[in-house]
């Protein structure tokens, strides 16, 4: 095996463990904030919690095995790790990028399940009898 | 609140076309739109004249609840879905005023504006009514009989 070889298994083993790293602390803390989304509805919070995950792992996954062929290959050392350090890099502002989409997606539920609750922003001018009540 | 009652001008064309923007949006709260000329109105509620709908927007809620002006105006965007946060965002003082003098402002030259909305032929109105769905809940009481 040639070093452009190594750099490709190394690549492929610190990929997938940073992307399996970051979908499950995504999944673990990113339930309690969706469970509160959903008013206590642990059942839908779970399953859109899951389906978040799988696409998590598609996406990244996938730019992962995508991007292996890209760049110089290394003959030495040095070049493994400056080949590496690049690609494991880029996979790192990557994941760093969907991380913060998926923050924002959670937001985003918490805050429209909270308007659909949220009471009258002005208390009323008068009360006025209604006929048939 | 199960639904808000909207008493709008239904001889002011401007009028006449928030009415139909607000229906064709989504809602938390259902709008129900009557005219302030109707004479449901005083049915349903009673000493509704107080509050003058002639001169401001007012809505009522099933439960009672009155609002008039620029908190009407709000109220009606809090009833709906794309709209809550900006009802909320309106309520708060810097905005609240803001939404007074805007509110104020176009409620006394309602007529003036209609002008600029008054080039729908009345066939065309009356198809684009005819399209929203009916809003006015049928089973709340007497006042349909009259």
């Amino acid at each position: 095996m040639n070093a452009a070889v190594w750099t490709y298994l190394a690549y492929l083993a610190i990929s997938v463990a940073l992307t399996v790293w970051v979908a499950q602390t995504l999944h673990k803390n990113g339930r309690v904030f969706l469970v509160d989304s959903f008013h206590g509805n642990e059942a839908l919070a779970d399953s859109i919690n899951h389906l978040l995950l799988v696409g998590f792992y598609l996406i990244n996954i996938g730019y992962v095995a995508l991007a292996m062929k890209y760049g110089d290959k290394p003959t030495d050392l040095q070049g493994v790790l400056e080949a590496l350090s690049t690609k494991v890099g880029a996979v790192l502002l990557i994941l760093g990028a969907m991380h913060f989409f998926n923050l924002y997606v959670f937001s985003k539920m918490r805050r429209r399940a909270l308007l659909n609750g949220a009471p009258p922003p002005i208390p009323p001018h008068a009360h006025v009898p209604v006929a048939g009540r | 609140m199960r639904t808000l009652f909207v008493l709008y001008d239904a001889n002011c064309a401007f009028c006449r076309h928030c009415r139909i923007w607000l229906a064709q949006q989504a809602a938390f709260v259902p709008l129900s739109f009557i005219p302030f000329q109707s004479p449901e109105i005083a049915c349903r509620f009673p000493g509704i004249e107080e509050f003058h709908p002639e001169e401001r927007l007012v809505v009522v809620s099933d439960e009672g609840e009155l609002w008039r002006g620029e908190e009407a105006w709000i109220m009606c965007l809090w009833a709906l879905r794309d709209y809550r946060e900006w009802s909320l965002r309106l309520a708060m003082p810097p905005l609240r005023s803001l939404a007074r003098r805007v509110c104020e402002l176009v409620s006394d030259h309602r007529h003036l504006l209609s002008r600029w909305f008054a080039k729908d032929p009345p066939e065309v109105l009356r198809r684009k009514l005819a399209e929203l769905p009916l809003t006015v809940p049928t089973d709340t009481g007497t006042c349909n009989s009259r």
